[in-house]
């Protein structure tokens, strides 16, 4: 037995640390921590509400914009309002701008690198920091050809999530973090001079995920058939859903819904918990569903090895991401999700190998595309030239919340209490990331990129590319860095402080 | 990759001015330079502390100086950068420490000194131990040519030095004050503020470090350049007619909380996500009508707390 450890790991959001013990070339145990903490929910106490969309923005720059829709559903269920019509749209607009923008940004400039060796590429014009040094592996793609198209498609992409990112600052102010997005609506107003703007990019984005993302990610999956078998997880998937068709918080562009133990179900949030057996704070917190959670820390606790709490939905481990999404729509019925996972997988298709490193990064390409289709639709339901903001009251006395949605990698839940007084009380984040990178929990099961990573073969300990494709498959948003511990090499108690990004 | 580091550097003559690298600096840069060879670029480390991440992506934005693909391939060497960088693990922090001086050190994100550094930690040292922001910083400082602090959160210390502070987060200069370095040794430090950062304020930064010169700073170490005079100053809303008395209506927003008129950075008139090489954005806070935050600030966030004055 061994242990192998990376630290950092690099190419995802933020600090998380994994170590995996390795026998007999497969990982038999897996751990994954966060290491950085910043007590945003404590630096929210005591604030203007109003000030918690602009605030949880800057929890994360790469999703920032789900995190103003969770906040700003939020508010409005403490208030009881809700958005016009024209503000729920651009919010959408906004919010499926960022999606498109995360998802090539993962798939190109986090993930690819995975995959294909670029030494020597462009006439050597990027062997050089940051694509130098890298892990090797025999089987990743040296094909001149091909190499040659993915790294070209690596420099397209980063022109094109720039202008993904110019299309959502037209209704969001700017990006990362919009300014637009307030309780009540959105504070931009479209025209039909922004509107038309809007599209001609929208059209880009399109085309480009039609012609050249999806088709890369089937190249890749081409040349990696067995990752359709690494990296299964724990097989059960969660989705808050998001894109709200209308103000009835049931009608979603991606549903709400659950997979779990092979039926899929419906998702009561009052049936989260979060444990905290492995987590550096008091055990007298855990089990606590979020709208009642307390966060206090426990540095030297025995036995814990992660910041990160642990979610469970009725105390079992579930995945989130666009894997869920895609899942949840296809199990449920949606006839654009089973067109296109059928265009991949064929007629009738045994769904299972979706639970995979590779059925990952194909849901996430897909529901691009989803996404960015429907982005046409809508803008021709804004009423051009009238307000898409409603003026907020503050009812008096105190107020509870809870604001679902989905980040591009996962599902993301606010929570809210203010006082009587209108300042924060509480306030409660549950990132995509605390589901996926989550510690053991009570009933000691592994959280899902644990469990992911257990099975899955190492052939080098000295370039364990393997385990990076694994995590990398999650898109996890967290200041990260994987141990893994390598051989002989005495394991460190991991000292980690954090719940990712937060 | 159109652009040649010759017009690159004819293009920023305006900005490049006032103050020259400290010789020691510039040495250091140079001998750098020399050492990685012209052709890769200028070697730069960019640590990550208490951060988002939203400079970084803020970053890759690139365009009006030049695009991200342009400033990476032909003016960097970026040996270290826990987002983008294809190594991991070891590899990662062994291209970091063998670095030879007079690197660019980014800083992104607060350093916090609470519990001991420990609320971030940054990778393992050779002992399996881990390596605290606070540490990293301290060791890094030291060869870099200059220290670019990237975002409000590293110039001043942002969000996570926000009321009560839960882990003590520094900026740049609060952590080498904290270190207690004296003024001989005192590095160069520039602060590129916002939350996110502009990527023309960090490209057009660096532009003026590769022409051997640290733009004119202000009173809170900021280049003047751009954040020389108040949102306010330039708003499109200034005297035009009623002042806005809800979200979304046109007007100055001045009566709903617009912190534009204490907050120092040139958004409405380079406004953010240009489009073009040479052209300006396509929106700003403003623009989307919502009230400056002010986050460009030393106060951001708790001088601009509450954002909004709605009655």
């Amino acid at each position: 037995m061994a242990t192998i450890k990376i630290d950092p790991m690099t190419r995802i959001e933020g600090h998380l640390a994994i170590e995996a013990t390795v026998e007999e070339g497969v990982v038999t145990d897996a751990k994954s921590s966060g290491t950085m903490f910043r007590g945003f929910e404590n630096i929210l106490k005591g604030r203007s509400p109003l000030d918690a969309p602009h605030l949880t923005q800057r929890i994360c720059g790469v999703c920032p914009i789900s995190h103003g829709m969770a906040s700003c559903l939020n508010l409005e269920s403490a208030y009881n309002t809700s958005p016009p019509a024209n503000g729920r749209i651009l919010r959408n607009l906004v919010l499926g701008a960022n999606f498109i923008m995360s998802h090539i940004l993962h798939f190109y400039h986090l993930a690819a690198l995975d995959y294909v060796n670029t030494d020597g590429v462009l006439g050597g014009a990027i062997d050089k920091g940051p694509w130098q040094p890298h892990y090797v592996a025999p089987d990743m793609v040296t094909d001149p050809a091909t190499v040659a198209l993915l790294v070209g498609h690596y420099v397209q992409a980063l022109e094109i999530r720039r202008k993904a990112h110019q299309m959502g600052a037209i209704f969001g102010g700017k990006l990362p973090c919009a300014p637009t997005f307030v309780p009540g609506g959105c504070t931009a107003v479209p025209t039909a001079e922004n509107t038309a703007a809007f599209r001609g990019l929208l059209a880009e984005q399109q085309n480009f995920i039609d012609n050249t993302y999806i088709p890369d990610v089937l190249t890749v999956a081409g040349a990696f058939p067995a990752y359709f078998g690494i990296g299964s997880g724990c097989g059960n998937l969660l989705a808050y859903g998001v894109f709200d068709l209308d103000n009835s918080d049931q009608n979603k562009l991606l549903y709400r819904g659950r997979y779990t133990n092979g039926i899929v179900a419906g998702v009561d949030p009052t049936q989260i918990n979060e444990d905290l057996k492995y987590s550096k704070y008091d055990d007298a917190g855990s089990g606590l569903n979020p709208a009642d959670g307390v966060t206090e820390p426990e540095v030297g606790k025995t036995g814990a090895y992660s910041w990160l709490k642990s979610p469970r939905y009725q105390g079992i481990v579930h995945e989130a991401g666009p894997l869920a999404r895609m899942a949840v729509n296809y199990l449920s019925g949606d006839a654009t999700a089973i067109g296109l996972i059928e265009s991949v997988l064929g007629t009738n298709p045994d769904i299972s190998v979706l639970f995979s490193v590779l059925g990952r990064h194909a849901a996430r390409a897909l529901e691009a595309k989803l996404v960015a289709d429907a982005m046409d639709g809508w803008l021709d339901e804004l009423d051009l030239g009238q307000s898409s903001y409603e003026k907020v009251s503050i009812p008096r006395g105190v107020r509870t919340g809870i604001g679902l949605t989905e980040a591009p990698r996962g599902a993301l839940g606010h929570w809210i209490t203010a006082t009587s007084r209108g300042k924060i009380d509480r306030y409660q984040v549950i990132t995509p990331t605390n589901w996926n990178a989550s510690p053991k929990d009570d009933l000691d099961q592994h959280g899902p990129i644990e469990q992911a990573l257990i099975g899955t073969p190492v052939a080098d300990m000295d370039n364990p590319i393997e385990v990076l494709r694994v995590v990398h498959s999650f898109d996890p948003c967290l200041a990260c860095s994987v141990h893994m511990l390598r051989p002989g090499k005495e394991k460190a108690e991991a000292v980690v402080y954090t719940r990712p990004s937060i | 990759m159109d652009i040649s580091r010759r017009d690159f550097l004819k293009a920023y003559a305006a900005i490049a001015g006032a103050l020259t690298l400290k010789a020691s600096g510039l040495m250091r840069m140079q001998k750098a330079l020399a050492a990685s060879g012209e052709a890769t670029g200028v070697p730069v480390i960019w640590l990550q502390g208490q951060s988002c991440t939203g400079c970084s992506v803020s970053l890759l934005n690139t365009i009006h100086y030049m695009t991200i693909d342009n400033l990476l391939v032909n003016e960097l060497e970026l040996l270290y950068h826990p987002t983008v960088m294809a190594a991991a693990g070891d590899l990662a922090v062994g291209a970091a420490k063998g670095a030879a001086a007079g690197y660019v050190l980014v800083i992104e994100g607060a350093i916090p000194v609470g519990a001991q550094g420990h609320y971030c930690h940054v990778w393992e040292d050779e002992n399996g131990d881990p390596v605290t922001m606070e540490t990293a910083f301290d060791a890094f400082w030291r060869n870099a040519s200059c220290v670019l602090a990237v975002g409000t959160c590293a110039s001043y210390g942002g969000i996570p030095s926000g009321k009560p502070n839960p882990t003590t987060a520094l900026s740049v200069n609060g952590a080498l004050n904290y270190f207690g370095v004296c003024q001989k040794d005192y590095p160069v430090v520039i602060n590129v503020p916002g939350c996110p950062s502009h990527p023309d304020w960090i490209v057009g930064t660096v532009a003026s470090l590769l022409a051997g010169t640290v733009p004119e700073l202000d009173g809170d170490g900021r280049p003047i350049e751009f954040f020389g005079s108040e949102v306010h100053h330039n708003c499109p809303n200034r005297g035009q007619g009623d002042k806005a008395k809800v979200l979304g209506e046109p007007g100055c927003l001045a009566g709903l909380g617009c912190n534009g008129q204490q907050t120092h950075a040139d958004c409405p008139v380079r406004q953010w996500n240009a489009g073009a090489v040479g052209g300006y954005g396509v929106n700003w806070c403003i623009g989307g009508g919502n009230p400056c935050q002010g986050c460009t600030e030393p106060g951001f966030p708790d001088a601009m707390s509450p954002f909004y004055a709605l009655k």
